[in-house]
């Protein structure tokens, strides 16, 4: 069982979201998108999208710090845990309430805002309740875990990390994460979930974030290519001429 | 850098792409330069590609007839757009082009549309019936009796229509049932109790031509649809002996004064709209008359919002002052100089005695009356010179037929200069006539009273003699010295009628506008010389009165000189009624190439009949009468009036007599007289009866009835619910109480129990499932506007379109024209065996533009059926003809040019053109048909639909230049003036298919219309009447403002009058217009035309949808919707007593108070709930209505009151109607 849980079924996840996208990527580049609703309501979307978004932002960089940064490499840098905890959580602690207080803005717009419902698919509705589940048990592991410190004391650098790495790895170590707390195995499995359902619904648009938009002029001319004049390459049987 | 973009920050940012990227960026830092990596553009340049444009039209009844162009990609249509190579209009004006709408640019959404009719459907319990009794019965046409001969089981069938159950079919079921059940109702009941609907020829004539040729061929009646939809101007043949001859849009560009009366010219003709705005960039003026804020107010200079169906009490104040000021205080010598020549202004009226000593109008003076011993002197009115002398003019009816006429036919009044008044004689003699008024309000429509006015008169011989003109100064109230009686006093003078004051309390607008506006309008016409224009449509037109209003209204192009001139007159656009080539279209459609005539019938007495509405009257005719009447209509009912009307001939009649007009040729034969005498003498011994005098009874329903490119049942049937109950048998609302025995027709049989379900077989083509599918037995899918040959031409555009396949008809559908040879191959089978060759009596009436329009000297009604006179056919009854029917031949014959095209001829308006050449070169260019030993060997071959096409063009003056010279030629003889040079010069010019497949082609000018395009010149009407001095088809040849024909002095019409629209409350017990009770408001209630939509076509389209509110709606004023609580979007409820409808309200405050309107032809597909007051599905904007008959359209056989199809008969009118409209309490269901 363990096995399955903490390999099988993460690797499984693991490739769906990869040939997932490739496929979407392939056969829907036109469904590629963020489905942005704003031209529907402005006023709370004004506010809830940058909350949610930049506060996603930190959370994945914590996930980033947590998840790959082994526990040596803070150790040899002399960082103790103390301290790590501390920035861990007061900084978890601003992107997550970020996340979750616009997110809940987003989830009450787009249920109260009638031509907003309207716009919303099944698989929006899908995907609203994993990544809601992941954020509230990401959220409850963090607080429960480092500052209510219910059900015992856990550090997930010892545990949950070690164990993503050794995924990442291709060498799993799913004893890792068996003995880890209910919470993080709950916010470990339904976060795969969500990395499955990730290729076919709106989040996709995550590998399309516009930065190049930063630094590109307003205007930007795109001229032939040398080696074909048309949009589509030449027709057998035609010769170009001249 | 040369300077920073967005300040600082940004300016960095865009500076720093350099570190990213090796394309090129500019050094303003503004551009970026790359090279390649355009694959992105694929998508979007091969979304717009396409593999070929197809050019089509649309068939829709829009007038619009635009050219489009049709792409096709991987062998699916994609879009359209509009065509711009359309024929310049001429170098100092617009062009035609682009020509299309919204509506337009939405059709190939249909093409592959949920609501498309894929496959040939069938009622499911009759087509279980049917296979059970065929396996049983071994034979399709026993199986059909053996359901429609039970009661019970021909209920079962009938009860289910409407309610769903509709079944997939083959093509070869489908065709032997339809077949079957024709074979039978010929045999069993006479093929004149099958029917045939389909409308306006001119937006797909093929198409409009493959059903009426079957029907015609088989003895069926096809139906009228002008007069039926309420389009048909009355007053058109009443005035000018012709039917809706009106301007092309073009011609607006030359009016310099424009008024829109009743027509919504942006919404309704869309395409058009431009030369409108254009013009007013010219310096015309442009005058707008509606109750509502219309869309076209906008374009205006001016409004006159009149209230709704008061139109003609406007119009008489404009006469009264144009009269006064251009003709009374001040002679206009172009206007007095058109009158003489093209009006009867100056034609002498007898005077009657009235019992009470009291005189009034009688009949027009004849040189019968002189005494002249000539041929047709009856029909020759007489006017008066200058010094007294009675002369008789050229171009009278009688001159228009027989020997002594040849030549005489015209306008040309030699020395003579008609006198227009007789006022000022040496004897200054005068007489006060009774003349009648209708305006009394409260009052029941006929107790309007009289007025006393006086006028000069003459003697000549035992007559007392006025003239039209005198006898209109009269009926205006144009005071002039000496004459006594009840004149105005003034414009002021709010009691006489028909002054600009009298007119303020019941039309609304200002006096003062009033007379401002007709001032302007003549002194325009003065100015420019006759380009003052009235366009006019259904806004007025839909009235119950409607003659009246346009009578009022014509009189003021008429006198001011501007019909037969370029830009003026009357612009009259209600349908898409100009099939150019009419004369090839008529002869294919009515299969005259093969037997004549063909049985049509007036649509509206059909129905009024068979949907049983007669019974629902509730009055009589003398409610219409005058107060000066003679009482003739005392205890006639309505129905009384049309069963008159059809034995004395005036309007055909179908089903005809009691007994099927096969049998009664082999009982003549069995009897051993002629067919015509048998029928005489056994209608007088009592043993043959009219079938309209008891229609209720089973051997008179109408047994079948096919439709296509027509939804009776969703846009076009007054009194929809009266349909669906004793038509069809099915649920209905009506609530309707009938006639008490008191006020019952005195000469219809009266049935206790009204039947229900009297149509055993209802048939619709179409390619989207509309209201009339879903009530049909059989639906049968038919090929779209992009799937087949056909052409189309409109009143708008002198230019022949054609429609051509961009995919072939894709599913199971067929073309019109396949469909029905489909079903006529099987029904010649199975009647090969069952029927044979059979003959049949056909009633015919008497017919305008032919001799039988003399049939009533004098306009002096005799019932042989009273003893009045001898039945003679021809004469004081029906044209009785044994036509000959080979059953088995059919098919043969729907798909071969017949023989009696050469032979006899083809007529149009009493100019018969010999085809001989024409006919040869339709063998060459179109084969011949090789089926040895049968009629349509080596006849031309019209098995494909461009044939057809080609034959239509072929048989044409205005597509034949060849043709139209040989008519002009024939008409020169006639009218001794000269006229064929109209055509010269395209005498050699034939208009191929090919040719209007290339581009737009401009038709040439030919003696079947009446305007001039000679030269390349915008077509307006009767130019060729004006300018060559043709006569109009009426009694003196001139445009006629006096109608003397016996029922129209009953009426109290023979002048122009006013009449208020209908007194629901007084005749049916409506609550009055305001009344706001637990019920609701009552409000007027108008169905006119929708900005979304054309009729139910286009309102299930999704763009339009998504473009309008969608759905059923009802538009209503902020004001009425404060009285009873509705909110805009509210559910409401419309009730009368015809039926119930259900709609969201739209509340606006255009609209005026005390008018709803719910837009024509918003079909029960859409969004149409359960209603809170009957628990059934809401119903159609015709729940609300129903057919009112007026007998002024009903009167034939005499002058240009006779009738011809579609151009005379009764108006399914339906503005008169209220309703009480309330919010809906009750959740919506569906």
């Amino acid at each position: 069982m363990d096995t399955f849980l903490w390999v099988v079924f993460p690797y499984l996840c693991l490739a769906t979201f990869v040939v997932g996208h490739l496929w979407r990527y392939r056969y829907d580049k036109f469904g590629w998108t963020t489905r942005s609703s704003q031209l529907y309501e402005n006023r709370l979307l004004r506010f809830g999208s940058p909350l949610f978004h930049f506060g996603m932002l930190g959370v994945v960089g914590g996930h980033v710090i947590g998840l790959l940064i082994p526990t040596a490499w803070t150790d040899f840098l002399g960082i103790d845990d103390h301290a790590y905890h501390l920035v861990a959580v007061i900084g978890g602690l601003a992107a997550g309430i970020a996340t979750v207080v616009g997110m809940v803005i987003l989830i009450y717009r787009r249920r109260t805002v009638g031509p907003v419902f309207s716009a919303t698919t099944n698989m929006d509705k899908v995907m609203y309740a994993f990544l809601g589940a992941v954020i509230v048990l990401g959220m409850w592991n963090t607080i429960a875990g480092s500052i209510l410190n219910l059900g015992g004391e856990y550090n997930y650098r010892e545990g949950v990390s070690v164990w993503y790495r050794s995924f990442l790895a291709f060498q799993p170590q799913p004893e890792l994460m068996a003995t880890a707390p209910i919470g993080f195995q709950l916010h470990a499995f339904v976060a795969f979930v969500l990395f499955a359902l990730w290729p076919f619904t709106r989040l996709v648009h995550v590998f399309s974030a516009p930065l190049g938009y930063l630094t590109r002029p307003y205007i930007v001319y795109r001229s032939r290519s040398t080696d074909r004049l048309g949009s589509t390459p030449p027709k057998r049987g035609w010769d170009r001429v001249g | 850098m040369t300077s920073s973009i967005d300040g600082p920050i940004t300016a960095a940012l865009m500076a720093g792409r350099e570190f990213f990227t090796r394309t090129e960026v500019s050094e303003d830092r503004r551009s970026l330069y790359k090279e390649g990596g355009r694959e992105g553009d694929v998508f979007y340049r091969d979304r717009w590609s396409h593999d070929k444009v197809v050019r089509s039209t649309h068939g829709v009844n829009c007038t619009g007839s635009c050219s489009w162009k049709v792409y096709v990609k991987d062998g699916i249509i994609t879009w359209e757009s509009q065509q711009t190579d359309y024929p310049t209009a001429g170098a100092d004006r617009p062009d035609y082009e682009p020509r299309g709408c919204p509506r337009g640019a939405a059709f190939s959404w249909y093409t592959y549309s949920p609501t498309r009719v894929r496959y040939p459907y069938v009622r499911g319990v009759l087509l279980e019936m049917f296979r059970e009794a065929r396996n049983r019965l071994g034979d399709p046409v026993a199986a059909w009796a053996s359901i429609v001969e039970e009661p019970e089981r021909a209920a079962r069938y009938k009860k289910a229509r409407g309610k769903g159950g509709l079944v997939r079919c083959s093509w070869e079921e489908a065709a032997e049932m339809f077949a079957a059940a024709h074979v039978h109702t010929i045999r069993r009941w006479g093929p004149d109790r099958i029917a045939g609907f389909s409308p306006i020829p001119a937006m797909s004539m093929v198409s409009h031509a493959s059903g009426a040729r079957w029907t015609s061929l088989i003895g069926g009646a096809m139906l009228s649809f002008y007069d039926w939809y309420a389009d048909l101007p009355v007053a058109s043949p009443q005035i000018f002996g012709d039917q809706t001859d009106v301007p092309e849009s073009g011609d607006w560009w030359d009016a310099s004064y424009l008024m829109m009366w009743g027509s919504n010219v942006p919404v309704t003709r869309t395409p058009d709209a431009h030369w409108m705005a254009e013009a007013r960039y010219r310096g015309q003026k442009v005058v707008v008359v509606a109750p509502d804020y219309a869309d076209n107010v906008k374009f205006a200079d001016e409004w006159l919002p009149a209230a709704p169906g008061t139109d003609a009490a406007l119009a008489m104040a404009m006469g009264h002052v144009v009269l006064r000021e251009f003709f009374v205080d001040r002679q206009v010598e172009y206007f007095t100089d058109y009158v003489r020549r093209y009006t009867d202004l100056p034609y002498l009226i007898r005077l009657e005695q009235m019992p009470d000593g009291g005189a009034r109008p009688g009949k027009f003076l004849t040189a019968a009356d002189l005494g002249h011993e000539v041929e047709n002197a009856a029909f020759m009115p007489v006017l008066m010179d200058q010094a007294g002398n009675p002369v008789v003019p050229n171009g009278s009816l009688g001159h228009r037929f027989g020997e002594a006429g040849l030549g005489r036919w015209n306008l040309d009044l030699g020395d003579v200069t008609p006198a227009l008044s007789l006022l000022g004689g040496e004897d200054g003699e005068q007489r006060l006539l009774e003349l009648p008024r209708f305006d009394h309000a409260g009052g029941p429509d006929a107790a309007g009273g009289t007025v006393a006015r006086g006028v000069p008169v003459r003697r000549v011989g035992d007559h007392l003699v006025t003239t039209v003109m005198d006898l209109m100064l009269a009926q205006y109230g144009v005071a002039r010295p000496g004459l006594e009686g009840d004149y105005a006093r003034g414009y002021d003078d709010a009691e006489a009628p028909y002054t600009p004051a009298w007119q303020e309390p019941i039309t609304g607008v200002p006096a003062d506008a009033v007379a401002r506006i007709a001032r302007e309008f003549a002194q325009n016409a003065e100015d420019s010389r006759g380009r003052s224009m009235i366009i006019v449509g259904a806004g007025a037109n839909h009235w119950f009165h409607s003659d009246l209003i346009y009578r009022a209204m014509l009189l003021l192009t008429t006198i001011t000189g501007c019909q037969g001139v370029n830009g003026g007159g009357w612009a009259h656009y209600v349908g898409q009624e100009k099939a150019r080539p009419v004369t090839g279209w008529a002869q294919v459609a009515s299969a005259l190439d093969w037997s004549r005539p063909a049985r049509q019938m007036i649509q509206t007495a059909y129905w009024y009949l068979h949907t049983d509405q007669f019974r629902y009257d509730n009055y009589d005719m003398s409610r219409l009468s005058a107060a000066t009447g003679t009482g003739r209509f005392a205890g006639m009912g309505t129905a009384d009036g049309l069963a008159m009307s059809s034995r004395l001939g005036w309007m055909p009649s179908y089903p005809t007599f009691n007994r099927n007009s096969l049998d009664l040729v082999d009982e003549a034969d069995a009897a051993g007289v002629e067919p015509a005498e048998y029928v005489v003498r056994s209608l007088q011994d009592g043993s043959l009866e009219f079938a309209c005098q008891d229609p209720d009874a089973r051997e008179n329903f109408p047994r079948i009835l096919t439709m296509w490119r027509a939804n009776l049942f969703g846009s076009s049937g007054k009194g929809n619910e009266y349909f669906l109950k004793h038509l069809l048998g099915t649920d209905d609302s009506v609530s309707a109480r009938e006639t008490p025995p008191e006020g019952r027709p005195r000469d219809i049989r009266w049935h206790e129990e009204a039947p229900e379900g009297k149509l055993d077989l209802l048939v619709t083509l179409d390619f989207r499932m509309t209201s009339s599918t879903l009530l049909s037995d059989i639906v049968l899918p038919a090929a779209t506007w992009y799937e087949k040959h056909d052409i189309s031409t409109t009143d708008m555009h002198p230019f022949i379109h054609s429609f051509n396949p961009a995919i072939d008809p894709p599913w199971e559908t067929r073309t019109d024209w396949d469909i029905f040879r489909t079903l006529a191959t099987r029904f010649s089978e199975l009647a090969k065996e069952h029927l044979g060759v059979r003959r049949d009596l056909v009633a015919a009436p008497l017919m305008h533009d032919s001799p039988d329009a003399m049939a009533t000297p004098g306009g002096v009604v005799k019932d042989w059926r009273a003893g009045e006179c001898e039945p003679v056919p021809g004469v004081t009854m029906p044209r009785l003809i044994v036509v000959e029917r080979d059953y088995g031949a059919i098919g043969d014959k729907l798909t071969a040019l017949g023989p009696l095209m050469e032979k006899l001829g083809a007529t149009t308006k009493a100019v018969t053109f010999d085809v001989g050449r024409e006919v040869d070169q339709l063998k060459t260019r179109l084969g011949t048909v090789h089926a040895p030993g049968r009629a349509s060997d080596g006849r031309p071959n019209l098995e494909k639909a461009i044939s057809v096409a080609e034959t239509i063009m072929t048989l044409s003056g205005t597509t034949n230049g060849h043709l139209a010279t040989q008519g002009f030629r024939t008409l020169e003889k006639r009218t001794g003036t000269r006229l064929a040079d109209l055509a010269a010069e395209h005498e050699g010019k034939q208009i191929t298919f090919a040719d209007t497949q290339a581009a737009p082609v401009p038709v040439i000018t030919s003696p079947e219309w009446s305007g001039s395009e000679t030269g390349g010149r915008r077509y307006s009407p009767f130019t060729i009447n004006t300018e060559r001095l043709k006569p109009w088809h009426t009694l003196t040849g001139r445009q006629h403002f006096f109608l003397d024909h016996d029922w129209m002095l009953e009426l109290g019409e023979a002048l122009p009058t006013y009449k208020p629209p209908l007194d629901m409350t007084e005749i049916f017990g409506e609550a009055p217009i305001g009344e706001v009770n637990e019920l609701g408001v009552s409000v007027r209630y108008l169905t006119p035309h929708n900005k979304w939509s054309i009729h139910s076509e286009y309102q299930d389209n999704l763009f339009m949808l998504a473009l309008s509110r969608g759905g059923p709606v009802i538009w209503l004023s902020d004001r009425d919707a404060a009285k009873v609580g509705i909110a805009d979007n509210d559910w409401v409820e419309a009730v009368n007593r015809n039926g119930v409808v259900a709609a969201r309200a739209i509340v606006s405050h255009r609209m005026p108070e005390g008018t709803v309107y719910m837009h024509h032809a918003q079909d029960r597909l859409i969004d149409v709930p359960r209603t809170e007051t009957t628990g059934k599905r809401g119903g159609i904007h015709n729940s609300l209505t129903r057919i009112m008959l007026k007998p002024s359209h009903l009167i034939g056989g005499y002058a240009q009151l006779a009738f011809a199809f579609n151009y005379l008969g009764p108006t399914g009118n339906q503005r008169d109607e209220v309703t009480m409209i309330r919010k809906r309490r009750t959740e919506v269901r569906y």
